[in-house]
């Protein structure tokens, strides 16, 4: 008898599910899936190569432009270095996001900004004349923040940095090699961008660790990240018992850091929404999160993000004035930014990939 | 004849010792291939040597990981035991030693839990007690044991029995409202793969996802049944074959897909058995002597000490019933049930840690003390995150913070409910404790 019982039993189930089936099959119309391709595809031809092209023009003039003062360390030219060392930094603030593929290999990060710079080491190498960049000691006395350093030296007179150069020989070599190491890396990157890593991007479609959409969901969370503690967090004290430490922003030298951390908000922003220099919104992760009906709370997950990016950046141009100034004059200000910052870092790292269905490690799971 | 003695004589019916054998030679090649696996990829490294702290398991919190060239030389061990168990030589003495060198690797770090890895331990244990060494063995051929032929039905129906209960139970937990009403977490899972082939086409529709939540529920809870029954158990091995090939495409989930796949061969009808390894034995030139009469005594002790194993394993699975909250939510008792691939978690967790002294607190880098994976799994579990406190306080006790205390925010989503705060972000983690049964009040509630 019970083994008649069983199988009925199941049968039975059996016909609920195909009658749920049936009851879900009717009203909804059929509909494409996501173009994810079509998303990687503008994140490479609109956002990310676009950004490095910038970047490395920037780069170029800055380079151009300290060529000239080399020869002449007039104070006029040495204003036009300061305005282009200050453009370039600003641009590598739109491709810092990106490490991953080439610009993985070449450690952007590490090699081109790694702050607060090491002052002493940088006037050891200097004086000795002789200093390997690539070494791993240097990490810390070369990039951008070295190069903020020199030029924007607050024991010193411009008239005295400028006097500083013309009459060392090593220190005009020596930012002569933190350039090009930049400039080196930068067009390698996008060399084997244009030439085999573009095709690799967009034809990775899984959501897997080492896919290009697990690249772009990580990094957006690292730079995300990074902007909350190391250009925010650690100046406001928040590892260190509320003792600010202005010398550890970004461009501490030459006092941009606010300017520097709305653009990197406004990048991770950018890469998120899918969208060009030039302002065309293209297919973004808001996009794919809507096309899945994602909700959060009574609306949706992508209008929460939005929303969260417009906080965030209400909340830093209130702090409005020098960061490491405003850090110990104005700590509570910094502090509510630095607060919208870790609701947007929940939503992006948390509710983004869980939702998406991303997968971020290599190790076995067990769907939890 | 009282029920007690039909089932009695039922098991300890003689039948052939064939299905033990093609089992032994099976699971020995998965713990060899797996174990390998382990190695190749650098796990050992990344999960017992690289953390700077462990998270030990509730009444296990004397075992720890021993120095990095000793870890390697257990896998080394493992790797040859697993050797000897499919060979049958030493076996008992082999499969002892994978069982205890296996479980004490697991029982290091809890971060690492998965079922499959206690599924393996506990099939060792049970094939502690199995003779699968008497027949197609080296113990046999140079050891002078004797070959036999028949053995008590009851071994193979431990194999069996556990088998069936890790489907049964996979498929009670996976009646519940998320799954079969939501069809969660499978609708967020698969549209993941939207760009497969021709069924990419179809991974986003609702439908899809309630046929897969529905099909892998009544799987689970009937595959047992029908592979044990003789008439239904071919046709059951095919449901077996596309299920877990279904699961191995599309979710991260290891070597679990095939270690069930070989596994549940033991289901296969006696005389299937009998001529594979009679074709093995013809293969490998293997004739013994053999006393076709000899059948081993079935020990009362041996009964006793599983039907207190199987009470065990059926008790386990309900533990949850003893606490408040909701289970996938709080997960207290959710690890050793069976709950595989059933939600969808992810979180984030902030921990602070104040100095009494001058009453200031710090934002703790969680990168520094835990790995990336120890991490992952600490922000959504509660008693990961008293470990972690009371880790935090000892360190900065050391650093020179006056009597730390350690406090936690942490934002949670389940199956696509949008992050919440999880639990209270006032009270000080280090003082609480993971003790069995008492609740965790702190955990918020999650509507």
């Amino acid at each position: 008898m019970n083994k008649k019982i069983i199988p009925l039993f199941i049968v039975l189930i059996f016909c609920l599910c195909f009658c749920k089936k049936n009851k879900n099959t009717e009203p909804e119309e059929i509909k494409n899936p996501f173009d994810k391709q079509g998303m990687l595809q503008n994140m490479a031809d609109n956002v990310i190569l676009p950004n490095y092209t910038a970047f490395s023009i920037s780069l170029d003039s800055l380079i151009f432009s300290y060529n000239t003062f080399k020869t002449t360390t007039s104070s006029n030219d040495f204003q036009i270095v300061k305005q282009q060392l200050h453009s370039a930094y600003l641009k590598y603030q739109q491709i810092s996001l990106y490490e991953f593929g080439p610009a993985e290999q070449c450690a952007v990060r590490m090699n081109f900004n790694v702050f607060p710079t090491d002052s002493v080491q940088i006037k050891t190498n200097i004086s000795l004349g002789i200093y390997d960049l690539l070494m791993a000691s240097n990490l810390d006395a070369k990039g951008f923040p070295a190069l903020d350093y020199l030029f924007y030296d607050l024991n010193k007179t411009e008239a005295q940095i400028i006097q500083s150069f013309s009459t060392s020989a090593n220190k005009k070599q020596y930012v002569s090699d933190i350039l090009t190491e930049m400039q080196t890396k930068i067009n390698s990157i996008i060399s084997t961008w244009n030439s085999s890593y573009k095709n690799q991007f967009v034809n990775s479609l899984s959501t897997d660790v080492g896919s290009s959409i697990g690249f772009l969901i990580n990094q957006l969370n690292f730079e995300l990240d990074y902007l909350k503690n190391a250009k925010i967090g650690i100046p406001l004290g928040k590892k260190t018992l509320d003792i600010a430490l202005p010398e550890k922003c970004e461009a501490y030298y030459g006092t941009q850091s606010l300017e520097y951390a709305l653009a990197t908000l406004t990048t991770v922003e950018n890469t998120y929404l899918g969208k060009s220099l030039n302002g065309n919104d293209g297919k973004g992760f808001d996009d794919y999160l809507d096309h899945l009906n994602v909700s959060y709370g009574s609306g949706t997950l992508n209008a929460a993000i939005k929303n969260q990016f417009n906080n965030v950046r209400t909340k830093l141009n209130a702090v409005n004035g020098v960061l490491s100034s405003q850090i110990i004059n104005n700590p509570a200000l910094v502090n509510s930014a630095y607060i919208e910052l870790v609701k947007l870092l929940v939503l992006l790292k948390t509710d983004m990939p869980s939702n998406l269905g991303v997968v971020i490690t290599y190790q076995d799971g067990d769907g939890d | 004849m009282t029920a007690i003695d039909k089932l009695l004589k039922y098991i300890k019916q003689p039948v052939s010792i064939a299905p033990l054998v093609i089992f032994r030679i099976t699971f020995g090649a998965l713990l060899f291939i797996s174990t390998l696996r382990f190695l190749l990829k650098g796990w050992v490294h990344q999960f017992y040597v690289l953390p700077k702290m462990y998270f030990p398991y509730y009444g296990f919190e004397w075992v720890k990981p021993l120095s990095e060239n000793t870890m390697y030389l257990l896998f080394f061990i493992l790797l040859f035991c697993a050797l000897l168990v499919i060979t049958g030589l030493f076996y008992r003495v082999a499969i002892a030693l994978f069982f205890l060198i296996f479980t004490y690797v697991e029982l290091i770090d809890k971060t690492n839990y998965l079922n499959h890895y206690y599924f393996v331990s506990i099939v060792c244990f049970i094939l502690l007690f199995i003779p699968a060494h008497l027949s197609f063995s080296l113990d046999i051929k140079w050891r002078k044991k004797m070959e036999i032929e028949k053995i008590s039905r009851f071994y193979i129906l431990l194999i069996q029995g556990q088998l069936f209960l890790v489907y049964f139970f996979a498929g009670i937990a996976k009646i519940n409202y998320d799954w079969l009403i939501n069809a969660q977490p499978l609708k967020m899972w698969l549209p993941a793969f939207s760009h497969f082939y021709i069924i990419g086409n179809y991974l986003e529709q609702d439908w899809v996802a309630y046929l897969f939540c529905w099909f892998g529920c009544i799987y689970d809870l009937s595959i047992g049944f029908f592979l044990f029954n003789k008439k239904t158990v071919g046709i059951a091995y095919v449901f077996v074959l596309i299920f877990h090939l279904a699961t191995a495409l599309f979710f991260n989930i290891g070597m679990f897909p095939y270690v069930m796949i070989v596994i549940t061969v033991i289901f296969f009808k006696e005389e299937t058995h009998i001529l594979i390894l009679q074709k093995l034995k013809t293969v490998f030139r293997y004739s013994m002597p053999r006393n076709s009469t000899n059948t081993l005594d079935l020990k009362p002790l041996l009964i006793a000490i599983f039907s207190v194993y199987f009470i065990m394993q059926l008790i386990m699975p309900f533990r949850y019933l003893l606490y408040d909250g909701k289970l996938f939510w709080t997960e207290q008792g959710y690890r050793f049930s069976w709950r595989v691939m059933l939600m969808e978690k992810a979180g984030t967790a902030f921990f602070y840690v104040k100095d009494s002294k001058t009453n200031k607190e710090i934002e703790v880098d969680n990168k520094k003390y835990l790995t990336y994976m120890q991490e992952k799994q600490m922000s959504t579990q509660p008693d990961m995150m008293v470990d972690y406190a009371k880790f935090l306080k000892k360190e900065f006790s050391e650093k020179g913070f006056l009597n730390p205390t350690v406090r936690a925010q942490s934002f949670v989503t389940l199956n696509g409910s949008g992050s919440k705060e999880f639990i209270n972000d006032t009270i000080d983690l280090s003082l609480e404790s993971n003790s069995f049964l008492k609740n965790k009040t702190w955990i918020k509630d999650f509507n």
